[in-house]
C-alpha cells in the first residue's frame, strides 16, 4: 500500500502540530501500557477489581453460549450413544454390577473407618462448599490455563478458593467477580498441588504442564514409583485443598517422575464447586505472587 | 449512463456509512470478544483475533486507525481475555509505532512484505508473551509457541480479507 498522505505535513502548522501530538499520544500509550504490565507483575491484586468487573461484563456472553454449545453437543453425542448399543448396554451393565459392589465394600469400610476415628477421639473437619457454578470457557489464546465459571462473589466466591467437580480437582479461583469467576486450572504452569499416590501414599507434587497435562514428581529420592494408570489424590498439606479429593491419573512414566491426566476434565464437567480452604489461614497465601512458583 | 440505472437497487447513491471513521476501531474491539466463545481448551492454539484484525487494518491502510487508540483498543482486549492488564496496550501501541517506522522505510509494500511484516509483530508479541508468563511464575519451552505462532500467521489472510471487506463496505463502494 502507498504510504500516508499525513506522514509528510507540508506547510499546515495545524498539521504539523497534528502529527506532533499524535506520535506523542502513541508513545505515551506505549509508556503507559508497560508502567500498567509493571504493575501486574509487582502487584496482581491491585486490579482485582477491574478485572472482577470485566468478567462480570463478559460472563453473560459466555453463559449464553455455552447453553447454545451444550445443545449442539449433546445433539452429537447423543446420537452416538445408539451406535452399537446392544454390546454397550451389555458392558455397561457388567461395570455397573462391578462398580456397585465396589460402592458396598466402600461404604463398609468408611463405616469402620469413623468408628475408628471416633475411637481415638480424631476431630475431623468437614469441608463446605460455597457456591456452584458450571464452566463457561477458557483461555483459548494463551499458554496460560484459566477457565470461567458461573459463580462470583456475589454468591460468596473469594479469590483463592479451592474448585472441584464431582470427579476431582479443577483449580483455585484467582478473579472474582460479582457474578463470575476465573479459575487456574491444575494443568497450568503456575499450578502446583501437593499430592500424594493413592496406591502407596507416597507425597508428591503434581505440577501442571500448560497442555492439559500435570507433571508428577515424588518428594522423595528414589526408584520411579508411578505405575501407569496410579491415581493421585491431595493430600491436604499446604492447607489449601481439602484432603483426598482426585487430582489426576497416570498415563507415561517419565525419568523420575509421571505425566498425569487430570481426573476433572474442565472440558466435560457439569458442575463445580467452590469450596471454602481446608484451613482457613491459608486463604491470603492463595492468592498469586509473581514468581512465588519459580523454583 | 442509463446502464447503471438497471444495476443492483441503490448502484448511484453509494456513499460512506455514517460510522465510517468508527467502524475499524469496533471491528477490532468485536474481534477481541472472538475468545469469548465457550470452548474449553487444553492447549492455547487460538491467535489473538483482536491484533490480527489490528494488524490487518494497520497494514491496509494507515489512517483507519490513528496510533494511539491502540491503547484503549489494547486496555479492552486486556480485560476481556484475563492477559496481565497493560500487556495489550503495551504490544498493541508498540505495534502501531513499529509499523509507522516500517512506512517511512519502504515506499511501496506488496501482499508478500505485509504478511511477513505481520508474522514477525506477531512473533515479537510471543516473545513478549512469554517472557511476561515467566515473570508471573509460569515459565514454559520456546517450542511451545511455535504452533500458536504457526496458526496465527496462516490466519492473518483471513483477517486481511475481513478487513479489506469491511473498508469496501464501511466507504459504500
Amino acid at each position: 500500500m502507498a504510504p500516508q498522505q499525513s506522514a509528510r505535513p507540508g506547510w499546515s502548522r495545524r498539521a504539523q502540530y497534528g502529527l506532533f501530538f499524535s506520535f506523542l499520544a502513541a508513545i505515551a500509550g506505549l509508556l503507559i501500557g508497560l508502567g500498567l504490565l509493571a504493575l501486574s507483575l509487582v502487584a496482581p491484586s491491585a486490579y482485582a477489581g477491574v478485572r472482577g468487573a470485566a468478567l462480570d461484563v463478559t460472563a453473560p456472553v459466555r453463559s449464553s453460549l455455552n447453553a447454545v454449545s451444550t445443545t449442539a453437543e449433546g445433539l452429537f453425542s447423543g446420537a452416538g450413544s445408539y451406535w452399537d448399543s446392544a454390546r454397550q448396554n451389555a458392558r455397561l451393565r457388567r461395570e455397573n454390577d462391578a462398580l456397585r459392589r465396589q460402592a458396598i465394600q466402600a461404604r463398609a469400610i468408611l463405616q469402620e473407618n469413623k468408628q475408628l476415628k471416633a475411637a481415638l477421639a480424631l476431630r475431623e473437619k468437614s469441608v463446605q462448599s460455597v457456591a456452584s457454578g458450571r464452566i463457561v470457557g477458557s483461555s483459548l489464546e494463551s499458554e496460560r490455563r484459566f477457565a470461567v465459571i458461573s459463580a462470583g462473589s456475589g454468591d460468596g466466591v473469594a479469590v483463592g478458593m479451592p474448585v472441584r467437580a464431582a470427579e476431582g480437582l479443577v483449580g483455585r479461583v484467582i478473579d472474582a467477580g460479582a457474578t463470575a469467576a476465573r479459575v487456574l486450572l491444575v494443568s497450568d504452569r503456575a499450578n502446583i498441588v501437593p499430592s500424594r499416590l493413592l496406591r502407596t501414599g507416597q507425597p508428591v507434587i503434581a505440577t501442571g504442564r500448560g497442555d492439559g497435562t500435570v507433571d508428577l514428581r515424588p518428594l522423595e529420592v528414589g526408584k520411579n514409583p508411578f505405575r501407569r494408570g496410579d491415581i493421585v489424590v491431595t493430600s491436604g498439606t499446604g492447607g489449601l485443598y481439602a484432603p483426598n479429593v482426585p487430582v489426576a491419573q497416570v498415563i507415561r512414566l517419565d525419568d523420575d517422575g509421571a505425566i498425569a491426566i487430570p481426573m476433572a476434565d474442565p472440558a466435560h464437567v457439569s458442575f463445580a464447586l467452590v469450596e471454602r480452604p481446608f484451613v482457613p489461614a491459608a486463604l491470603p497465601q492463595a492468592e498469586p505472587i509473581a514468581g512465588e512458583a519459580e523454583r | 449512463m442509463v446502464r447503471t440505472a438497471l444495476g443492483r437497487p441503490g448502484a448511484l447513491d453509494r456513499r460512506p456509512k455514517k460510522l465510517a471513521r468508527a467502524i475499524p476501531a469496533l471491528s477490532v474491539a468485536l474481534a477481541s470478544l472472538v475468545s469469548l466463545l465457550p470452548i474449553v481448551a487444553e492447549v492455547g492454539w487460538m491467535p489473538d483475533t483482536g491484533f490480527l484484525l489490528l494488524l490487518a487494518w494497520r497494514l491496509l491502510r494507515s489512517d483507519a486507525i490513528p496510533a494511539w487508540w491502540a491503547a484503549p483498543l489494547g486496555l479492552w482486549n486486556d480485560l476481556v481475555l484475563g492477559l496481565p492488564i497493560g500487556f495489550s496496550v503495551a504490544v498493541w501501541t508498540g505495534a502501531m509505532i513499529l509499523l509507522d517506522l516500517s512506512d517511512r522505510r519502504t515506499m511501496w509494500r506488496d501482499y508478500w512484505v505485509e504478511w511477513l511484516l505481520a508474522a514477525l509483530l506477531l512473533f515479537l508479541a510471543e516473545l513478549f508473551r512469554r517472557e511476561v508468563d515467566a515473570a508471573m511464575g509460569a515459565p514454559y519451552p520456546f517450542v511451545t509457541i511455535l504452533a500458536p505462532l504457526a496458526i496465527a500467521i496462516l490466519t492473518f489472510p483471513l483477517a486481511a480479507f475481513v478487513a479489506s471487506a469491511l473498508d469496501r463496505w464501511r466507504l459504500g463502494r
